[in-house]
């Protein structure tokens, strides 16, 4: 057996289990991150489906397709789906289980066994949170915030969904636990901290986020579930209990949250970038640090989502200051990014695409961001679809390009399949203007005063809502195209055996496509940073990092 | 000018501030990545140079934005600041949310359903809650306060020009949160007293009484 | 890199140090958890501070010590079950864990009799008595018993855990060379053992 742990790419490696089982049993790093590619992929697809139904139900004022109460559901669904079990998995659970070990020159995870159990933990969480669509009493309709004291008066299935979202808060605490012991423990000789490539730091820095945040949402989401069942009164204004302690305490997470998001999509964009341009990444370091200043600076900012409930001036000044202050090291990064682009020699593939796509969406989403965090500013469009197309250029134009970026760049080394560059092009060009008339007259509608989570509108919003819905159809047209390219390349018999299409040069390309079992036969030692590209004629400077 | 009267340019103000930045990076963001992806293309078939870094780059470049966003904060933070404090001479409206209708009595007892004010005069506006969290939202005015059951926030505002404005909840409150509109009317001094002579007449003669201050204590006894 | 070598040989390699970090970090996430709470207690105890020494009388201080002097013994029989096992006593190491599981069930105990006396008072969460005191009162009790509960069922994990581990020195699975899991089980133990001795003060000596 000990033979075709090297022989035998992981995809039909035998192991004491057979057909599915041989799936969801195996603590391979590498199945476990299929797993969890399909799972996100599917939950995905409904949540994208409820986007697309709200977006018709919003295509004229008044009754489209559904009445509210089906409408205040299906957008709370959708945003519950997209954070907790799409957006926040979507990388460190997909590509970190993948190819962390792989980066760093192990075989496999520190916990393999932990590793799956925190996989179906997932699993329970998001079926959890599917029944509950079907149970008496009808799919929650609080939104994904379960602001009290709606979230204790209403009479939909709150429970259900708060339970789902506290199991899959474990299941993330338990990865980025995994991660972190695996980063200090498991590095290949040689390879130190500053020999890391970036997608290794930006996992590290998101698992400190995971496991620093996530119990303040576990116990808040918990004390929720009390309320509801018991009536403790800890959060009833009736019994005393006060609202505003509650967005503090969601939002003590969920701000740090937005991070666990966008960092790992980050460190793809600093994987991606110096191997289109075949160079060394600018101000390694700067861009290594700036994870951890977003984690660390990402965790005093949460009271920017509540500047209209009336908290101090004091609060509100400081609140607001550090708001601006975290966007610093983003920008770093932003900068470091496209100067890593100068003198190098680039090739425009599928992933270069996806992340210069990334950097200009995300960056839109960014400023429209500090735009939030201008108090006065924020007193007009706060809770207005200014706010929702803020974080879908964040979330979906940052983080979901991300994704699509990961799954170019890494499709050939993790299926041993290629797929047709010119479709994989044409998919992204329409779903990169899909996305932007999706979203961008949500920006304007928001400034004109268009409040959000709104089943009706006034007529003068209606030609932005209509444009934005004609755009939702573009930007599935694309999703198809992306992923029907996939699909026909899994199906296709012909193998891709070229180790290093992209001339990348950190440690998943040395070794074949569809990695076998323990990934290397001999460990390797490691001896240069990454991105050193040999063959470029070296810039002499004493500014060198 | 009347203090306050200019919140809405210093709304205006700010985000376009902000925004005038933004554009200004975001083209030249963009314009680089797109120049540099053909100056510096494989087909050209030029080696690629290793430049590691560039610290006086990096001090730049961080400087620069720190700057930028601390302006962007103060720009924001002027037009919060009058927010807070009502003129001393500004009149007191009681506003009252519940799902899904706003309530408005002026302190002679008159209520409302929608909130008549007479033109250039500061108005503060009390707010409270008779079940959940809703929000009272004038886009027209560019602010909006939460209303919460248990916290009595206030906010005050100067209306400027004579017209209708619509009031929004902002606040998600269940079924009709969308439906929650209603609207300000803002007209002249004297044709604002004729119109709460009516009202008042009209008070006195039906024997509806006041509605009584409710808070989060009476709630409790269900 | 150390574990290199065995790294090679078996898939899934052997690492104390590594396991000991996963167990500080997820003890870690743990204090985190109570910290949000100790967090909401912290507000309402700021907010209605009066309210709060009334209710707190309520409580029986008693056997609150009681309590306190089981858990700091229990978490001693727990230490000594380790220092016997690494001193390969097998048998001593039995008996301690078994001590420190009956210590942990004396806990439970205690607390079954104070809660329900506390309910025949007619304390309890949406109770007449307790919502005809002042919302003070009534968040003093509604932390009193989530905190304390939330608490309590820490160490009824706790004692589950322990009880496997006896089975495991028994069958030798823990053992002198090997006694990562029986030490996880302790560190758990301390920390239930910790965070009681925070709830101690904030509920029963307040008054
Ligand atoms: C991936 C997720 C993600 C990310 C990364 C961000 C990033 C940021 N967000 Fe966003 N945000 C959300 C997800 C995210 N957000 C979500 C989901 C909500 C709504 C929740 C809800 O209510 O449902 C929200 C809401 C939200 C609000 C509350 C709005 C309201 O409800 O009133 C605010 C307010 O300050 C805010 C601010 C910011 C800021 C300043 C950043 C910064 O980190 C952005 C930094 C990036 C840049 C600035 C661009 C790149 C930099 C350059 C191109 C260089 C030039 C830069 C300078 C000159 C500084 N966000
Ligand atoms: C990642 C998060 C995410 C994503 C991708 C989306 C995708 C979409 N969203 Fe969004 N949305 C939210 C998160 C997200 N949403 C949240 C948190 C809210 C707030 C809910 C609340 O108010 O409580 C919200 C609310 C929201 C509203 C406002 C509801 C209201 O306030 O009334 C609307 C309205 O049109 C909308 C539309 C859409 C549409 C049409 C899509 C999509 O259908 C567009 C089509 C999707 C794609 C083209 C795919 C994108 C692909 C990826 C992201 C990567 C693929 C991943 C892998 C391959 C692993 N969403
Ligand atoms: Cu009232 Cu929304
Ligand atoms: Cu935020």
């Amino acid at each position: 057996m000990q033979s075709d742990v090297n022989s035998v790419g992981y995809l039909d490696y035998k192991g004491k289990h057979s057909g599915i089982l041989a799936w969801i049993l195996s603590t391979d790093h590498k199945r476990i991150g299929l797993l969890y590619l399909m799972s996100t992929l599917s939950f995905f697809a409904v949540g994208v489906t409820f986007g697309f139904l709200m977006r018709l139900e919003l295509i004229a004022p008044g009754r489209t397709i559904m009445d509210a109460q089906t409408y205040n559901s299906i957008f709370t669904l959708h945003g519950i789906i997209m954070i907790f079990l799409f957006i926040i998995p979507g990388l460190p659970a997909v590509f970190g289980n993948f190819f962390l070990p792989i980066l760093i020159g192990a075989k496999d995870v520190a916990f393999p066994r932990l590793n799956l159990l925190s996989w179906w933990l997932y699993i329970g969480g998001g079926l959890l949170a599917i029944i509950s669509v079907f149970l008496p009493g009808g799919p929650v309709d609080t939104g994904w915030t379960f602001y009290i004291p709606y979230s204790i008066r209403t009479g939909t299935n709150v429970l259900p969904a708060l339970m789902a979202a506290f199991i899959l808060g474990f299941s993330s605490i338990l990865t980025g636990l995994n991660f972190i012991v695996t980063i200090h423990r498991l590095r290949a000789p040689g390879m130190s901290f500053f020999k890391m490539p970036l997608f290794v730091w930006s996992l590290y820095a998101t698992a400190w986020v995971q496991i620093l945040a996530t119990p303040i949402i576990g116990i808040t989401l918990l004390l929720v579930v009390i309320e509801r069942i018991f009536g403790v009164g800890l959060f009833d204004p009736a019994l005393g209990g006060d609202p505003v302690l509650y967005q503090h305490l969601f939002w003590i997470y969920s701000h740090p949250a937005v991070y666990i998001m966008i960092l790992p999509a980050m460190g793809v964009i600093s994987e991606i970038i110096p191997v289109f341009a075949h160079r060394t990444i600018f101000g390694y370091k700067f861009i290594a640090f700036s994870s951890l200043a977003i984690a660390l600076f990402g965790s005093m900012v949460w009271a920017h989502h509540m500047f209209t409930v009336g908290m101090s001036d004091t609060a509100q000044i400081i609140f607001s200051l550090l708001t601006f202050l975290v966007a610093i090291p983003s920008a770093i990064k932003v900068f470091n990014w496209v100067a890593t682009l100068y003198k190098g020699s680039i090739s425009t593939d599928p992933p270069l695409l996806y992340a210069l796509a990334f950097i200009f969406l995300f960056s839109i989403g960014g400023f429209t961001g500090l735009i939030q965090g201008a108090l006065s500013v924020n007193m007009h469009i706060h809770d207005t679809s200014f706010i929702v197309a803020h974080f879908h250029y964040v979330m979906f134009g940052g983080t979901g390009f991300g994704i699509f970026a990961a799954m170019h760049y890494w499709f050939p080394k993790m299926f041993g399949k290629m797929y047709n560059m010119k479709t994989a092009k044409v998919g992204f060009w329409t779903l990169f203007v899909g996305f932007n008339v999706l979203y961008f007259p949500m920006f304007v509608m928001g400034w004109l005063g268009m409040p959000r989570r709104y089943y009706d509108y006034l007529p003068e919003f209606h030609i932005y809502h209509f444009i934005s819905t004609i755009g939702s159809w573009i930007l599935i047209t694309g999703l198809i195209i992306m992923f029907t390219n996939f699909i026909k390349a899994l199906r296709s018999k012909t193998k891709f055996t070229e180790i290093n299409p992209w001339g990348g040069e950190t440690l998943e390309w040395s070794i074949p496509n569809v990695p076998p079992l323990e990934n290397f036969e001999v460990i390797p030692t490691i001896t240069a940073a990454p991105y050193e590209y040999k063959d470029n004629e070296e810039l002499l400077t004493k500014e060198e990092n | 000018m009347i203090f306050g009267s200019n919140h809405i340019d210093l709304v205006n103000g700010a985000f376009w501030f902000i925004t005038g930045i933004s554009v200004v990076l975001l083209a030249m963001i963009t314009f680089l990545m797109i120049y540099f992806v053909f100056k510096y293309n494989r087909k050209k078939g030029k080696k690629a140079v290793n430049i590691h870094g560039n610290t006086t780059l990096e001090i730049v470049w961080t400087v620069i934005p720190v700057i930028l966003v601390m302006a962007m904060f103060w720009y924001g933070w002027i037009g919060y600041r009058d927010l807070q404090n009502p003129p001393k001479d500004s009149m007191i409206i009681k506003v009252t949310a519940q799902m899904w209708k706003w309530t408005f009595e002026y302190d002679n007892g008159v209520k409302t359903d929608s909130l008549y004010v007479p033109v250039n005069k500061p108005i503060e506006v009390n707010l409270h809650s008779l079940d959940v969290n809703h929000s009272f939202f004038i886009p027209a005015f560019r602010f909006k306060r939460d209303v919460m059951p248990n916290k009595n926030n206030s906010i005050w505002f100067l209306p400027a020009k004579v017209g209708k404005y619509d009031i929004a909840c902002a606040e998600y409150c269940g079924l009709n949160h969308s439906a929650m509109y209603s609207k300000v009317i803002v007209m002249p001094q004297q044709e604002f007293d004729e119109w709460m002579k009516m009202e008042l007449a009209k008070k006195n003669a039906s024997v509806t009484q006041p509605l009584k201050t409710i808070d989060s204590t009476s709630t409790k006894q269900k | 890199m150390s574990s290199v070598a065995e790294h090679t040989t078996e898939h899934v390699h052997r690492d104390d140090l590594g396991s000991r970090m996963g167990i500080w970090l997820f003890l870690f996430t743990e204090l985190v958890l109570f910290g949000g709470m100790f967090l909401v207690y912290a507000v309402y105890r700021f907010m209605y501070q009066h309210e709060f020494h009334i209710a707190a009388k309520e409580l029986n201080t008693l056997i609150g010590t009681l309590n306190t002097l089981i858990l700091l013994t229990s978490s001693l029989t727990m230490v000594l079950a380790i220092v016997a096992i690494r001193k390969d006593n097998k048998y001593l190491s039995i008996f301690f864990q078994m001590v420190t599981i009956l210590l942990a069930f004396g806990f439970m105990v205690n607390k079954y009799f104070e809660w329900t006396t506390k309910i025949h008072h007619g304390i309890y969460p949406g109770s007449e008595t307790l919502l005809a005191k002042g919302n003070g009162e009534v968040l003093f009790f509604g932390l009193y018993y989530v905190m304390t509960g939330l608490h309590g069922l820490h160490v009824l994990i706790g004692m589950v855990l322990i009880g496997v581990m006896t089975r495991f020195t028994m069958t030798g699975t823990v053992n002198s060379d090997k006694y990562i899991h029986l030490e996880a089980a302790g560190l758990y133990w301390h920390l239930v053992d910790i965070i009681w001795i925070f709830l101690f003060p904030l509920f029963y000596l307040i008054t």
